[in-house]
Order: structure tokens, then sequence, then C-alpha cells
């Protein structure tokens, strides 16, 4: 019988697992970043209840909270080769999905998903804010978008950070269901090494401290950002 | 021979079936600072908003010195034209959270009136200076006593030149030790011949400051004059009433 636990194993494939990272944080960031602008917009078209946008964002945010991002993620990385194929039956183009890598999908399917989530949570920052600040902004002769962009926003995304941060995190873990789609962040990284020489919990613990370990050094860059803020008010 | 700020007639507001303003007509003139009174939900904030159209009026004809417009034809650009001859202090003082005393003066100045910033901290000192907070131009609103808060927003309004400042409520939301440096402030501004028209309860400060009175009541002007009439000769039962019940409080408060 073997070792019962391959510390040795454990560290040395440490470095392949790493290897995930820019996954893991491309993922994470670019879907956070285009994210905030779904959810921005999708905020602005519930409360300024825009004809048409107003629903089909309802039914955008309800949809994807409603489903599981397992289910997201595979709908998206399925919809697209039908998509594409689509296009060339219909346009006589030549198309090769081969060429889009499965990480761009990645990208869509999560940032559509972070969209939704932030939607609700960025409707919320900006109705948070006193409706006397509007008023006061709007009295002095600004426009509403002027309004909006040099008064209200600013407010709200600071009493938004730490919701945004407490979601970048909790994107950041949701990466790990990437491998679903076959791309090698930092779980799928972990999955290859683990079958490699069938010492899954030891892959796993390595993955397991690697997110921690990223998440702690977050926490960490957002305490700072956080007590910067506090004391520029 | 002063030109007219503000001539509003026929003013006519309703929130849904509650009738605010029954056809409300009143003048300011250059330079004059009118005094706007009547007990709680009578109107007058409404009125006051119905200038800068923060409220749209239903009916009505709006005259802010050389701006008219008429209530049927209020839009964007309408609102923005109104909102740029007039200025407001609130209640609630309404300065921008996010924004420094001085930044909240230039703040407008930069935005709306193309100002460089360079030109814009100028004026805003000079207001900031006026109001005597000059000190304090860069520190935060949050870090502000209501008093000085008002200060700000009153040399805010100041420093954007408006053909009037529309005050609603200055000091009510005042601590009663406050009070004073505020109204100090709008009195040194009413000596300026600075065009204002004032919402407020503190008659005593009204009768002080004031050129004119006008008395609201259910949505309507019942009486206009000077502190002095007003006050001594009121004409209309239900002004005589509001007088009555105001000194009255003064009887309980032994």
């Amino acid at each position: 019988m073997g070792k019962i636990f391959d510390f040795k194993y454990m560290i040395e494939i440490i470095p392949s697992i790493l290897k995930g990272i820019p996954y893991t944080m491309g993922i994470a960031v670019v879907s956070f970043v285009i994210g905030i602008g779904i959810g921005l917009a999708g905020a602005l078209f519930k409360i300024y209840k825009v004809p048409v946008m107003n629903k089909v964002t309802g039914i955008y945010v309800s949809f994807i909270r409603g489903t599981p991002l397992v289910v997201q993620i595979l709908l998206i990385y399925y919809a697209f080769p039908i998509l594409i194929k689509f296009i060339n039956y219909k346009f006589g183009t030549h198309i090769d999905i081969s060429w889009i890598p499965a990480v761009v999908f990645m990208f869509i399917a999560y940032s559509l998903n972070a969209g939704a989530y932030l939607t609700e949570s960025i409707r919320a920052a900006i109705q948070a804010i006193d409706k006397g600040q509007m008023e006061a902004a709007q009295s002095v002769g600004m426009t509403m978008s002027q309004a909006m962009i040099r008064i209200i926003l600013p407010q709200a995304a600071k009493i938004s950070l730490p919701v945004f941060a407490n979601f970048f995190i909790g994107l950041l873990k949701d990466t790990s269901l990437a491998f679903t789609a076959a791309v090698p962040e930092i779980m799928g990284q972990a999955k290859i090494q683990a079958g490699r020489a069938s010492r899954f919990f030891e892959a796993y613990i390595d993955a397991a401290l690697i997110y921690w370990i990223i998440c702690i050094i977050l926490e960490r860059i957002l305490a700072v950002i956080e007590k910067r803020n506090k004391e520029k008010s | 021979m002063s030109e007219i700020m503000i001539e509003m007639k026929n003013i006519q507001k309703h929130f849904k079936n509650n009738h605010v303003l029954k056809g409300v007509d009143l003048t300011v003139n250059e330079g004059e600072t009118v005094a706007l009174l009547g007990s709680s939900g009578s109107g007058k904030s409404t009125l006051l908003r119905c200038i800068n159209l923060l409220e749209t009026p239903d009916e009505g004809e709006v005259r802010i010195n050389d701006f008219s417009f008429s209530a049927d034809k209020i839009n964007k650009h309408v609102k923005l034209e109104a909102r740029r001859r007039t200025a407001m202090v609130f209640q609630n003082f309404g300065l921008f959270a996010n924004k420094t005393a001085l930044e909240n003066v230039t703040e407008a100045l930069i935005t709306v009136h193309k100002k460089s910033k360079a030109e814009a901290n100028e004026i805003g000192k000079k207001y900031l200076e006026k109001v005597g907070l000059l000190d304090a131009a860069n520190q935060y609103p949050s870090t502000l006593s209501g008093g000085q808060k008002q200060r700000v927003a009153i040399s805010r309004a100041l420093a954007l030149d408006p053909k009037i400042i529309l005050f609603d409520e200055p000091t009510s939301a005042l601590d009663p030790e406050l009070v004073q440096e505020v109204q100090r402030v709008i009195r040194k501004v009413a000596e300026e011949r600075v065009t204002m028209l004032i919402v407020t309860h503190e008659m005593d400060f009204a009768r002080e400051v004031a050129d004119k009175v006008a008395f609201m009541s259910e949505g309507q002007i019942l009486e206009t004059g000077t502190p002095e009439e007003f006050f001594k000769n009121p004409k209309n039962e239900r002004t005589k009433k509001f007088l009555e019940s105001y000194m009255q409080r003064f009887a309980y408060s032994i």
C-alpha cells in the first residue's frame, strides 16, 4: 500500500497549479469590470424605468438569479458553436469556432452572471443616496447626467465598496467552475494534477490554500482602500 | 426702477387628489427680500419649488427676470434655464457629501458655468470668506456643524450670482443655538440687496429681514404687505388667527 498522504507530491505540484492563476484572475477581473458596466446600465434602466430596457433588465436579472452558474456556463459554452454554425449557414461565412479560446466564453458567461447581481447592488446603492443630493445638484443647474456622474455615482460607489469587495471575492471563487468548460484555471490545474497520480486530496488542499491566500491578500488590499476612503469624508 | 425678478401668475399644483396650490400670484422685485409665511402644509415650499421646477406646476405662468415659461411648456431645457437663473438653500442643507466645502461652492461654477478651476476657486474662497468659513474650505460636510453646513450652502448659492435665492426653511433643521449664526448670514445677504424669497416659520426673523411678507393658507396667498402692516394690522381673518396662535405659543412657554 502507498502512502496515506503524499506530502512531497502535494508540494511538487504547486507550481503547476499556480499556472491556473492567470485564468482565475483573468476571468474574475474581466467579468467584474464588464459586470459593473452591465450592472450600472441595468440599474439606471430600472431606476428611470426606461421603456423596454426596464423589462429586458427585469427578465435578464430574474433568469440569471434563477438558474445555477454551471448551467449558464454550459449554455454559453454550447450556444456559441451553434450560433456560429448558424451564422456560417445563413451568411455563407467560414468562421471556425476553434479559433475562439474557451476562456472567451467564460468571460461572457461570468460577465453576464456578474452583471445581473451587480444590477441589483448598484440599484440599491444609488437609491440609498439621499434624494436631496440630486435635487441640490439640479438646483445649481447641473444636468441629470452631470449630477449622476459627479455627485450621485461617486457616493454610491463609496457605499458599494464593501459589497463590491465581497462580490469580487465570491466571483473569484466561482471561477473554479470554469473547468467545466475546459479552462485550465486553478481548480482545473488541480484536477489535472490530481488525476495524474490519483492524489486528489493533495491537489485539492493545494487549490484550497491558493484560493485562501489570494482572498486574504485581497481582503488586506480592500481594508486599506476602505480605510483611506473613510478618512476622505 | 427696479426690475421684476420673479413673477408668478395663477400657479396651480395638484399632488394626486390634493390641490396644493390654488392659483397663486406672487411678484418679487430686484433687491427685495420676501418672506413667505404660513402653517405647515399651506403650500409654501411647493410654491418655492415651482420656481426652480423641482416641482412642476400644473398650470400658470412663471417669469424669472428675462426668462418666462408657462406650465404646459416645461421641458428639460426650460428646467435647466430656470435653475441656472436661481439658487436654492434647502432645509436639510443639500451639500454634496462627496465634495469639500470649497468644492461644493465651485462645483456648479465649473460644470455649469464653465469657469476655469482657478477662477472658480477664487470665487469660491471669496464667498466662503463672506460666510466666515474660509478656514473650513477643505473640510467635508460630515465634519461641519449644521450651522456651518447651511452657511456653506448659502455661499454656494451666492457664488452662482443668481437672479434670486430661494430659501426653503433654512433654519428649521438647526439646533436652536445655531439658528442665530445662519440668520445673521442671511441678514447680511439681505443688506447687500440680493433678491431673496424665504420660506420660514421664524416670525421674528421674517419681520426683521423682509421687505415684504406674503401669507399663505391652503394653497393661496391671502395677504401681502410690509412686515409692519402684516404683523400689526393683519386684514384677513385667517392671518389674524395664525398670528394669534403664534403669539400664544410664547404665552405657554413660561
